[in-house]
């Protein structure tokens, strides 16, 4: 009984891994944006990231 | 007999007892040595026809009634047995007396057997016609029968405290024995040493359902309490089932981690080399050439070389799909100290990064970039690349820890079974307490 549910947990686990490995999935924070204007090509700055105002670091030892 | 004739019933043998009077049933025919009256608790000898007394015991600690009724004949491995006697052993361990009961069975035609109860637990035991190997300089030590080596668990004194019934042997109450398991679940060799005399048995481990199944007796067993000496664990078979899925499922993990590396594209679409003077002030993004992503929807692992040193950098960056206007928003901040202190030279952080952007469909893209770092650091270069369909190994990881965590807990669980079996024995796991 158990060795069945372990089996079909492992499927499901390799499975998974087998959709992660093939769509590229990652574990990285990544924000989607939809229909950004073509005019950010011709004016980089108008574009205003969501990350522009992210804490920096500034340490070091 | 001549053929056709109806057999012959086994008629019991009755007989009165001498010191009360009572009627006595002798169900072994001539294969009782001795036999309990059961109103006075005399112990008579069977094989004397006037059945003199051998000891007239007070039953102290209060009468103990069996759990199956003298009498009750039952199915044990295809055989037909009767329950002809009961007795109740104790053992002291540490001042603490432990007791158990074995009942004595009969079958005229194939002898004697026994069933050993304790706390619910039973076992079905039988005496062995040959001697078990011991095995020299083995710590704890362990014997060997039929090829099956078995580990000992415990020695103790153990002495008769009641009996019922029928024995095959001279029984008294007081009588004691020197009686030493030695365990390999679900079977249990024990050794009863009288003086020079050495009996060998063998048990097995029964469900107390299994001997109310055999017996047909009414309501249900006792629930067994705590784990016994042979109980077979549960999950031993179940882990050692798991651990061979397990070990199916790391090939099967192998053979995919080659199977997308080599079917991975790992295809370089673009890199740049860049600067950026942090001293300089106004618009620092600027975007890059359009690069085409091909394949099916997979990563794009975008990769940042920088010449930092003692500095960071922080990169916002916007992969936008130039057809779609879709785009894929993200910061990376890169940055790298190192020095020397007190403890030595140390470092932190490093002048590269890596990210992978998932599930990006093909198409025309380019990057937006807006570099940020301290003003007064002056110069950065810093080269960026972006790859196509990379693995990433770090999900092999997972699934690997993600079938590794049940495997282990039902390990775990099942050394915790064992734990508690060893804890009884003269071999606990862990010594508990010291000389005081």
């Amino acid at each position: 009984m158990i060795r069945t549910l372990y089996v079909i947990y492992g499927a499901a686990v390799m499975l998974g891994l087998g959709i992660a490995q093939y769509q590229g999935w990652s574990l990285a924070t990544i924000n989607e944006v939809k229909n950004v204007p073509r005019s950010v090509r011709d004016n980089p700055g108008s574009y205003r990231s969501v990350y522009s105002s992210y804490h920096h670091y500034t340490g070091g030892k | 007999m001549s053929a056709g004739a109806p057999p012959v019933k086994p008629q019991v043998k009755a007989l009165n007892c001498p010191g009360c009077g009572a009627a006595l049933t002798v169900r072994s025919f001539n294969n009782a040595v001795t036999i309990v009256c059961d109103s006075c608790h005399s112990i008579l000898d069977a094989k004397d026809p006037n059945l003199q007394i051998l000891q007239r015991f007070k039953v102290a600690t209060g009468e103990d009634k069996p759990l199956i009724p003298i009498g009750t004949r039952g199915k044990i491995r295809g055989t037909d047995y009767e329950v002809i006697g009961f007795e109740r052993r104790t053992i002291l361990v540490d001042g603490i007396p432990y007791s158990w009961h074995e009942y004595v069975l009969f079958n005229p035609y194939k002898g004697f057997r026994y069933l050993t109860e304790y706390n619910g637990h039973w076992n079905d035991v039988s005496i062995l016609k040959a001697l078990p190997e011991v095995l020299p300089y083995a710590s704890p030590p362990k014997v060997k029968y039929l090829g099956e080596t078995y580990k000992h668990f415990q020695t103790a004194r153990a002495e008769t405290a009641f009996v019922l019934g029928e024995f095959p042997w001279q029984v008294r109450v007081g009588e004691s024995a020197e009686v030493t398991d030695y365990v390999s679940p679900p079977r249990v060799l024990s050794s009863e040493q009288t003086g020079n005399e050495v009996t060998w048995s063998m048990g097995e481990y029964l469900s107390g359902k299994d001997v109310w199944r055999a017996f047909r007796l009414p309501a249900s067993a006792p629930d067994p309490v705590g784990v016994y000496e042979n109980q077979p664990s549960p999950l031993s078979a179940e882990t050692r089932n798991i651990w061979v899925a397990f070990g199916a499922f790391l090939v099967v993990l192998v053979a995919m981690m080659i199977g997308f590396d080599v079917a991975a594209r790992n295809e370089q679409v673009f890199t740049g080399y860049y600067k950026y003077n942090s001293n300089q002030r106004g618009e620092a993004s600027f975007v890059t050439d359009v690069f085409e992503v091909k394949g099916h929807t997979s990563n794009l692992e975008l990769t940042t070389s920088t010449d930092l040193n003692n500095r960071w950098i922080y990169l916002n960056y916007a992969l936008i799909n130039q057809d779609t206007g879709q785009a894929f928003d993200f910061g990376r901040e890169v940055s790298y100290y190192h020095g020397y202190d007190s403890d030595g030279s140390w470092s932190e952080g490093s002048a590269n990064d890596r990210v992978s952007v998932p599930k990006v469909p093909p198409g025309r893209y380019y990057l937006r970039v807006e570099p940020e770092g301290d003003p007064g650091y002056g110069m950065t270069y810093y080269t960026i690349t972006v790859k196509r369909d990379v693995p990433q190994y770090s999900f092999y990881g997972i699934a690997l820890g993600a079938l590794l965590l049940p495997a282990i807990l039902l390990t775990w669980r099942s050394l915790s079974f064992e734990h508690l079996r060893w804890a009884e024995s003269d071999h606990p796991p862990i010594k508990l307490g010291g000389d005081e």
